[in-house]
């Protein structure tokens, strides 16, 4: 008994020389992709958004106003306002910074426990190895987003339990490549070599199968964004992620409730937001996947 | 092969026990429990001593999933808090079928469009059509369900009129056709870019360029050479779409207002209705178990160098 998955194979990394120009050679290639260079304008261009929101915005995301509810947009309302009067526009610039907090915070978290295990479990092999891949196939078996579902609504709904939840869901991601990759680069006659001249593991793992992963690392942090902005999408719609009255693309939709068929406006909007940032994420994996030369089953 | 098959049953159990055994420590370990739950007035703790005691829940926890878990062999998952008078297998089969349907169906319309359109860019590899389908694969591929959902009820249910908006009522086909594109659309573009780069790989094989040089004709190269080791890989994805789309989208469910499995689990969880909660994961669990060890099975009887390796490793 390998695996549930054990199908999907270990990532299997080609072979190659990484010379100085390893970064300028991904950047060209990464050029070359348009939707990579879609996903990287968007991201910067949303990231701008996130943080300078407060001065960006033209009202605040929560001034109730029930003389304008419901307006279409117009001049002093690019983007309509809500069923409160609230501004769309701003609500929606100020909804960039869960979608970014969530898809960001989960995958550094998921990286941090993630590659560790990873690379120990890989290097040192026997029941280590053993127990980690139990725990590997055991959370692939499981829809992530019931396990996130579950785990947000127990831990009573909020954006940190939403991030908590992912990351529980999403350090396999990085576990399982980085993993992979460690088994093939510890048979390398290099790591032989600074084994028999008695350099400590540590060592061995710091200088010589960490920097043979960084690449794959950058990729595979951003593999795992697009599923964590859907999620906080998706939860907040339900209404299990983002509090009120703090704005979130996917909460905007589920309070659009019985209006947005006479108000499309509040629909289209973050309906928008949504789909474009999970392309632009996406995007974004697909250029470096192919930038730096991933060659990863999935 | 049988030595083979055994051990994967026996890791499909092994993970059964370990997740019915997480969920179970999971809803017990956190403060507050079903009798908290949508009451206006705080009960008195003798009012809780007794829902504890009626419900075993005053039990260590490890007796609690002792008795859980041999009830469970039996298939006996108790019954719902919320609905004392069924049993919680009731309750699954009842809503499954709405679930199972709008899911079965938008399963297979992923993958007989996404095969189709993949099969064509991988045959027309590098030509606008491979760059047109691709494409669009990869944005149909990004867009939530429950987006698209909203977008479908505008125009064709608000505007148009031609297919009612949701819920689940007797007008037949028509009310399945929007869930269903919703629901099965986004999976297409997966689909498809998988069934392309499956067909590439075998594409760039040996004994393709063998069978072109011997004088085969494109088709039959495609389909008997390409097509044949293509499959591998593509049934192993796509087999467990079935399971995993047809107990339900929660999103979808939640945006067409499907009174499906989805549905039920999330307002089982809001309620810490424990057997019910037990009882779907399990019932998912099992499914979703079960299509990974048939796919597996299936792979290591179309593969024989499958069974190989697994032997050595």
């Amino acid at each position: 008994m390998t695996s549930l998955t054990g199908h999907l194979g270990a990532p299997v990394v080609e072979e190659r020389v990484r010379h100085a120009g390893f970064w300028a050679g991904a950047w060209r290639r990464y050029r070359r992709n348009l939707l990579a260079m879609y996903g990287l304008v968007f991201v910067v261009f949303i990231l701008i958004v996130g943080i300078f929101a407060p001065w960006l915005a033209p009202y605040s995301y929560n001034k109730v106003n029930l003389d304008h509810a419901l307006e279409p947009p117009s001049a002093a309302y690019p983007l309509g306002t809500d069923q409160l009067g609230r501004d769309m526009l701003s609500r929606i610039m100020y909804a960039a910074r869960p979608m970014l907090l969530v898809g960001f915070v989960t995958q550094i978290f998921a990286q941090l426990i993630g590659v560790p295990m990873g690379i120990i479990a890989g290097y040192a092999g026997g029941a280590l190895d053993w127990i980690v891949t139990r725990l590997i196939d055991f959370f692939s078996a499981l829809p992530w987003y019931l396990v996130v579902l579950y785990l947000v609504m127990v831990l009573r709904p909020s954006l940190e339990n939403l991030i908590l939840a992912l990351t529980i869901t999403s350090w396999v991601g990085p576990c399982r490549v980085v993993r992979g990759l460690t088994l093939s680069v510890r048979e390398q006659d290099y790591v032989d070599a600074a084994q028999a001249l008695g350099i400590p593991t540590r060592l061995i793992l710091k200088n010589h199968i960490f920097p043979q992963a960084a690449p794959l690392l950058l990729w595979s942090f951003a593999v795992g964004i697009p599923t964590s902005v859907f999620a906080e999408a998706g939860l907040s719609f339900l209404g299990m992620g983002v509090r009120p009255p703090n704005p979130s693309w996917g909460m905007m939709l589920g309070e659009a409730g019985q209006w947005w068929i006479y108000r499309p406006h509040m629909f289209i909007f973050p309906g928008l937001m949504i789909t474009l940032s999970v392309l632009a994420f996406q995007g974004l994996a697909d250029g470096l996947r192919t930038a730096i030369d991933v060659n990863v089953n999935i | 092969m049988l030595d083979y098959t055994l051990r994967r049953l026996g890791g499909v159990l092994a993970t059964l026990v370990l997740l019915s055994m997480f969920t179970f420590v999971l809803s017990r370990a956190i403060p507050g429990g079903p009798w908290d739950v949508g009451v206006e007035i705080p009960r008195t703790p003798e009012q809780i001593a007794m829902f504890k005691e009626k419900y075993g829940l005053d039990k260590p926890i490890w007796q609690q999933y002792l008795v859980w878990l041999r009830n469970a062999v039996t298939l006996d998952f108790g019954s719902p808090y919320m609905a004392p008078e069924m049993s919680v297998t009731q309750l699954i089969l009842r809503q499954l079928p709405y679930s199972a349907l709008v899911g079965g169906l938008a399963a297979a319309l992923a993958i007989t469009v996404g095969v189709i359109l993949g099969m064509i860019a991988a045959a027309r590899q590098n030509t606008w059509a491979d760059i047109v389908i691709n494409s669009a694969a990869v944005v149909v591929g990004t867009i939530p369900g429950f987006v698209l959902g909203f977008v479908l009820i505008y125009f064709f249910a608000a505007k148009l009129r031609w297919f009612p908006s949701g819920g689940w009522s007797d007008t037949g086909y028509k009310t399945l056709v929007l869930p269903v594109t919703a629901f099965g659309v986004p999976a297409t573009g997966g689909v498809a870019r998988w069934t392309r780069q499956c067909m590439v790989e075998a594409m760039s094989s040996d004994y393709v360029r063998t069978a072109y040089a011997k004088g085969v004709r494109q088709a039959g190269v495609m389909s008997r050479h390409v097509l044949r080791n293509a499959l591998i890989p593509m049934i192993t994805s796509f087999l467990p779409m079935f399971p995993a789309m047809m107990t339900g989208s929660v999103f979808i469910e939640h945006t067409f207002g499907i009174p499906g499995l989805g549905q039920w689990f999330v307002s089982s969880s809001f309620s810490r209705d424990y057997p019910m909660v037990l009882g779907i994961t399990i019932f998912w669990a099992v499914l979703i178990a079960l299509t990974y060890f048939v796919t597996d099975i299936l792979y290591g009887v179309i593969d024989p160098r499958v069974r190989l390796t697994e032997k050595e490793g």
